[in-house]
């Protein structure tokens, strides 16, 4: 009896422990309760985006402590699937807008199947197999520097982005920007749907490459460059954060594609290596429901995926005709083409080579994919 | 009256219509069985063949974008090769692409090989488990030939069966449910359809039941070709019940006037018996003495024949020697009349029979009481004979009487029929003897003696047929 109480107390402290060390992004958004339960997530998103959600979340269930760490897409597809082998304390649920990487943990078998009413309204895009779940909504948009642009008309196309490139190409010079692919996950899944839907697509990589064209792993830094007038146009960025600059104020313009606008979903797994899967799935029906969207879509800028709770003009934060053809990235096996890592090889390769990048940076980092 | 007799009688068998029924359900059951076991490997073989064409579709636009660059051997894999199996929406998906030395060149290393597996050019498909599910693998093998590499590129897709297993349950359900319908309605139209052919034993139980009691007059409601055997035996069984009542009734009033006669006379006797009178005294009580004697006779005749007819329903039949019965038959006879004499000529030295001895006795002493008592001419001899003749015993008993004529000898075996009725005796004899005769399957036959008398032959056949 007092062995056995010595392994839990151990067990505990080392869990607690686990919890507090390592990860440098990583917030306890509730106090742990003695009797409550404690909700792990590894996230891909700002903890700010999502904070109103969990905030609600936590109002209507006191009991239950939410640990959120935020890691990269890569990082994190590694770690859960390490924890999971290993049989390891890891998350119980998986937010990510690295979908293909989502699906690729699902179609390992890694995902928990969660059946709900809920889930079943979602569209038929933004689900896979009752595993994988698309939260939010989030449209890869163009953003312009309206200081810069002064006057110029917005090339509303990739055509005519291409165009624009091609006639003015001093102007474009050092002010043209958008992922760094090898590193951003969401920029990798983006460019790999634009090789795929477009033709044009090849075309407007050598004009980034002859603009010189700024990358970044995130969205935020872009943005930052184009509020300040370095960049004069940022591609396939997420729209949720322009929007949500643009809603304080900065001086750009949000451009969405009219030949065809994609749309990332974050999208949510239960680990089956869950310790708590009924606060997991509490957590996802939570997301899922009608009260969930509404206040993805109201105070996180992140689109919800249900139309119901917001309607279209609230979707995109105004009225859907405006936008051209909508491409929201369907979750499903064609996500694990990319990441073939013959395909993926491939894909950095032309787009390094396209870009010219100096050689140092031409050599994409070595990733493997552990099954 | 019926009504109360009907408890008596339990219905324990299965009813008709019920075991109509649970036959043919059962037929129905057998079939359906069968039809859902080609139903279910037929639809599973239909769903198998639309999802191995896809996944073959799958292996081959990989197989097509092999390429070898230098000694590198490449494969872009197409969009469409992984995007087109979401035909099957919730299906988990592997592949790989393995080089001539099994070497590992893109996708899951770990895919399972298929059993015994040659390499050739036309795509396999096998089942296994794998990462916790039931997939479907289609292996399809390229051949290379270079300097440096030569054999075998191996494509392989699988796909979990979700969505061909439903697909499968779907085709199965289709087939299998307008089929078990089909057959409950069936069942329920043969559950009235046997009760309306029934309909017509039900009919003629009620028409019996309301009879009156001694209405045995033939069933004549018309009835189904099926059920006119059963209504022809009971045609029958009613009549011969009838005959017997009638015979019975007129058995019981014969023997009643029979018996009357001789007490009636008794009691006259008695009456008129004057006890002064010596004479008359002796001569009344003569009277009652032989009055008494015929009704002994006629009471031994019943019990005869009672006798009689209890054994020949019984045929207690065992081998016994008919020549000493016939001597035994002689002795008990003798005493009766103290002025007849008797004869009897066996020609076998062995005769032995299988038969009721006590019934063959009974018939012969009733011949030889009815030779004595019929042979009343100038000399009282009964001569019994013993023959064996063609594969029959024959016995015959004769007398010196008068005989009887044609007519008269057709009516002789019949109860209480007397061909002279002024003649004492009842009747009972040669109905007896008829009956352990026939009861023996054998012959009886009357005919006149030359020089006066009867002859009554019995001719039993020494093997019963």
């Amino acid at each position: 009896m007092k062995a056995r109480m010595a392994i839990y107390l151990g067990l505990l402290l080392f869990i607690a422990s686990s919890l507090h060390v390592g990860v440098g992004l990583k917030k306890r958004l509730s106090n742990p309760t003695p009797d409550g339960v404690l909700l792990t997530i590894y996230s891909t998103t700002d903890t700010d985006a999502f904070y109103p959600v969990i905030q609600d979340f936590r109002t209507r269930h006191p009991s239950i402590t939410i640990q959120y760490e935020l890691l990269d897409a890569l990082p994190l597809y590694d770690r859960v699937i390490a924890e999971s082998n290993s049989e390891e304390t890891g998350a119980d649920l998986v937010l990510s807008s690295a979908m293909d990487l989502q699906v690729k943990l699902a179609n390992n078998g890694y995902a928990a199947p969660h059946i709900s009413a809920s889930g079943d309204s979602m569209p038929s895009w933004a689900r896979w197999r009752n595993e994988a779940f698309g939260v939010t909504f989030e449209p890869a948009v163009m953003v312009f520097s309206n200081r810069l642009m002064a006057g110029r008309p917005l090339p509303q196309t990739r055509s005519e982005l291409l165009k624009a490139l091609r006639t003015e190409r001093d102007f474009w010079h050092g002010r043209v920007g958008t992922y760094d692919i090898s590193r951003s996950s969401v920029g990798y899944l983006l460019a790999s749907q634009d090789v795929r839907r477009s033709s044009e697509f090849g075309m407007l990589l050598d004009a980034f490459g002859e603009a010189e064209v700024q990358v970044s792993e995130n969205t935020s830094s872009l943005l930052d460059h184009i509020e300040n007038g370095n960049i004069a146009v940022g591609y396939n960025l997420l729209g949720s954060y322009a929007r949500a600059r643009l809603e304080n104020g900065a001086d750009i313009s949000i451009v969405y594609p009219q030949d065809y606008t994609l749309a990332v979903s974050r999208t949510a797994i239960i680990l089956r290596s869950s310790q708590n899967p009924e606060t997991a799935h509490l957590f996802l029906e939570y997301l899922l429901s009608a009260r969930g969207q509404k206040l993805l879509s109201e105070h996180s800028y992140l689109s919800a995926v249900r139309p119901a709770p917001d309607g279209p003009d609230n979707r995109l934060g105004f009225s859907q005709s405006q936008v051209g053809l909508l491409h929201p990235i369907s979750l499903g096996p064609g996500l694990l083409v990319y990441l073939d890592p013959m395909k993926r090889e491939s894909l950095l390769q032309t787009w390094s080579e396209a870009l010219t990048l100096p050689p140092q940076q031409r050599t994409p980092p070595e990733i493997a994919f552990s099954d | 009256m019926s009504q109360s007799l009907m408890p008596s009688f339990q219905a324990n068998q299965i009813s008709l219509r019920l075991r109509l029924a649970a036959w043919l359900g059962l037929v129905l059951l057998a079939s359906m069985i069968g039809l859902s076991v080609a139903a279910r490997s037929h639809a599973d073989a239909a769903a198998n063949r639309s999802y191995d064409r896809m996944l073959l579709g799958s292996a081959l636009s990989i197989a097509e974008t092999i390429s070898i660059n230098g000694d590198e051997i490449r494969i872009d894999l197409p969009y469409a090769a992984l995007d087109m199996l979401s035909a099957a929406p919730d299906d988990r998906v592997f592949y790989s692409v393995t080089g001539p030395s099994g070497e590992y060149i893109t996708g899951n290393a770990e895919l399972p090989m298929a059993e015994g597996f040659r390499p050739r050019d036309e795509p396999h498909f096998f089942d296994a488990n794998f990462k916790g599910e039931k997939f479907r693998f289609a292996t399809l093998g390229r051949e290379i030939a270079r300097s440096s590499k030569t054999g075998w590129i191996w494509v392989e897709v699988g796909q979990s069966r979700r969505a061909r297993n439903a697909l499968g349950r779907e085709l199965f359900l289709n087939a299998i449910l307008p089929i078990g319908a089909m057959m409950i309605i069936v069942l329920l139209f043969v559950w009235f359809a046997i009760g309306r052919a029934l309909s017509p034993l039900r009919k003629i139980g009620q028409e019996i039941a309301g009879r009156q009691p001694n209405d045995l007059t033939p069933i004549n409601s018309s009835v189904p070709q099926d059920v006119a055997p059963l209504i022809i035996s009971l045609n029958v069984f009613m009549r011969r019940l009838d005959e017997n009542i009638e015979a019975l009734r007129s058995f019981i009033a014969d023997a009643a006037h029979q018996m009357r006669t001789p007490l009636a006379a008794l009691r006259a006797q008695a009456q008129m018996s004057d006890e002064d009178d010596q004479d008359e005294l002796r001569k009344g009580l003569q009277a009652v003495e032989r009055n008494a004697a015929k009704l002994t006779r006629l009471l031994d005749q019943l019990l005869s024949d009672s006798t009689v007819t209890h054994r020949s329903d019984i045929r207690d039949f065992s081998p016994f020697d008919l020549g000493r019965n016939l001597r035994q038959c002689l002795l008990e006879a003798a005493p009766m009349r103290s002025d007849a004499t008797f004869s009897f000529k066996s020609s076998c030295e062995d005769a032995t029979y299988t038969g009721d001895s006590v019934m063959i006795g009974e018939a012969v002493k009733n011949l030889i009481h009815n030779a004595v008592h019929h042979g009343d001419g100038e000399s009282k001899g009964v001569d019994v004979t013993l023959e064996e003749y063609a594969g029959n015993y024959v016995i015959s008993v004769s007398d010196h009487g008068k005989g009887v004529s044609d007519t008269q000898s057709e009516v002789l075996f019949e109860r209480f029929a007397r061909h002279n009725h002024q003649a004492s005796g009842f009747g009972l004899g040669l109905a007896i003897v008829k009956r352990v005769v026939v009861s023996h399957h054998g012959k009886i036959k009357l005919f006149n003696r030359k020089g006066g008398g009867l002859t009554v032959e019995i001719s039993l056949p020494k093997s019963a047929p």
